[in-house]
């Protein structure tokens, strides 16, 4: 981030302060995304694997306590390395605005709030990779299909308004229900992203913001919650 | 060994290979370096949350384009660019980022002066506008361009009153705003904008573009000036522009920055062979 900022920013012409903002809050996802995915992919099936379980499971603790802690383990370095790249993304998103000063004031609530949901989006990805890791028995399963659930997630809301509109008369009510189901069954991943509201520093609601708070939270506990049901359940060497 | 010398083999070739390898991919054709991008909506659910980003590379895309075209023309070297699917391009990142005003900037630029599609800049702007509700920019690419493009002062004025009340600390958007709705001469217009397109520009291509456009104007302002002081002292119109010159109305005749002559049409109006305009820049 520290030199893909000051060097694309510039390739703007009427706004190196919002590109900054854009650059920055792209690459806290991006990196967010990798360490979400390594890290979700290779938690459960890596310990059973290497017998980890084995000896760790011996002790006085329960399957349900094992894997929430795995995932409390995750969700700190995920916040941690939130919190690290905002500071980054902070001081690169000062320095451009001082350089290049913008029309538009710096909405810091704005991007704190962008920075903040991201990382509540990948506490939740985690989730889910977890839930596939602990069905696994490789890495390839978790990985692909935390990835898949992660780009249906994000297109979910474009397809679901694109289906309910007038296009869905073009197309078999069946095939719409569908759709309509898969939407409700996948994580919503648009409902966290605030970047436009960070770079050009419009008004957030705070129903923009709760929502998708208890989104994440209720959403989160019913994934975690399959997850120690089918760890529970699963057979361990 | 063996796989030592394999190893080094590829070294060798790759040494040989990576200078021409540079060359050729620096030498593709435009048009391939532009590209094609799918449709904004599909575009959209693949960029995840990175479509702002997809929305930025687009339009820098179509800027380093349109930067190497220009740099060719510097150099008398005219290719003709690819305008449809420039335009296309822009107008999926104003698709993906409606707020994102590089793309409202470079098609204003790039769009109006030589080429006149106003009425698909105008919609672009238009897009624009009801996301940028702050910016008084747009109110003033659409205020001009309805005004000096499209000869409609009305609906200038109001987008210009509209610049005004956005940015009432810029004496120009009201200035401009008065003299649409007074229909005042065109030539002048030109040139307020312009000058104010220059002050802000800040890449080269397109402050170079508007530098030439301006330089026009200026040597129309002066011909048309000579005209004026020739009409009221003289009472008719010149015949050509060498009476002005004979008389003493004029010193001599401005050079076109676009390679034409200037002239007196049948309606005595200054015209010039180029059309005040350079191979499609």
């Amino acid at each position: 981030m520290l030199f893909l900022v000051p060097s694309f920013s510039s390739f703007s012409m009427r706004q190196v302060q919002e590109l900054a903002i854009t650059l920055s809050l792209s690459t806290i996802s991006m990196v967010l995304l990798v360490m979400t995915l390594l890290l979700g992919s290779s938690s459960i099936w890596r310990d059973i694997e290497r017998r980890h379980t084995a000896s760790i499971l011996t002790l006085p603790i329960s399957r349900d306590s094992y894997l929430l802690a795995k995932f409390l383990s995750i969700a700190i370095f995920i916040v941690l390395a939130g919190v690290v790249l905002a500071a980054a993304a902070a001081v690169m998103i000062s320095l451009a605005a001082t350089q290049y000063p913008s029309d538009l004031p710096l909405a810091w609530g704005n991007i704190v709030l962008a920075i903040g949901a991201d990382v509540l989006k990948y506490l939740l990805l985690s989730a889910v990779a977890v839930f596939f890791s602990a069905v696994s028995t490789s890495f390839y399963l978790p990985f692909f299909a935390t990835l898949v659930v992660y780009l249906a997630g994000s297109a979910s809301q474009e397809v679901f308004e694109y289906v309910s509109g007038q296009f869905a008369q073009q197309i078999d009510p069946a095939q719409v229900a569908v759709i309509k189901g898969v939407y409700y069954l996948l994580p919503n991943f648009s409902a966290f992203d605030f970047k436009v509201h960070a770079v050009y520093a419009l008004q957030v609601s705070s129903q923009a913001f709760l929502f998708p708070l208890c989104y994440a939270i209720v959403y989160g506990g019913i994934v975690l919650g399959a997850a120690v049901w089918v760890f529970n359940r699963r057979e361990l060497p | 060994m063996i796989r030592r010398g394999i190893f080094a083999t590829f070294l060798l070739v790759y040494g040989f290979l990576v200078l021409p390898f540079a060359d050729f991919m620096a030498d593709r054709p435009l048009e391939v370096k532009l590209g094609y991008l799918p449709h904004p909506q599909l575009l959209k659910i693949l960029s995840a949350d990175h479509d702002l980003i997809v929305a930025q590379s687009a339009v820098v895309k179509v800027l380093f384009y349109y930067g190497t075209i220009v740099g060719h023309f510097m150099e008398n070297v005219i290719i003709r660019p690819e305008h449809a699917n420039m335009y296309r391009t822009l107008q999926t990142a104003t698709q993906l980022d409606p707020y994102n005003m590089d793309a409202y900037y470079f098609a204003q630029a790039a769009f109006t002066w030589q080429l006149e599609r106003i009425d698909e800049v105008n919609t672009l702007l238009e897009h624009g506008a009801k996301y940028r509700t702050w910016d008084p920019w747009i109110n003033f690419y659409l205020g001009f361009n309805h005004a000096y493009f499209l000869k409609d002062y009305g609906r200038a004025a109001v987008y210009l009153q509209r610049a005004g009340e956005l940015a009432p600390e810029n004496a120009l958007f009201s200035r401009l705003a008065a003299r649409y709705y007074y229909e005042s001469d065109q030539t002048k217009t030109g040139l307020a904008f312009l000058e104010a397109m220059i002050a802000e520009a800040k890449d080269g291509a397109v402050k170079q573009t508007y530098t030439v456009r301006r330089d026009a104007l200026l040597a129309v302002f002066a011909l048309e000036r000579a005209q004026a002081s020739f009409v009221a002292k003289v009472g008719r119109q010149p015949k050509s522009l060498d009476e002005l010159l004979q008389t003493g109305f004029l010193q001599r005749i401005p050079k076109d920055p676009y390679g034409g002559k200037f002239y007196l049409d049948e309606n005595y109006r200054v015209r010039s062979t180029s059309k005040l305009a350079g191979d499609n820049l």
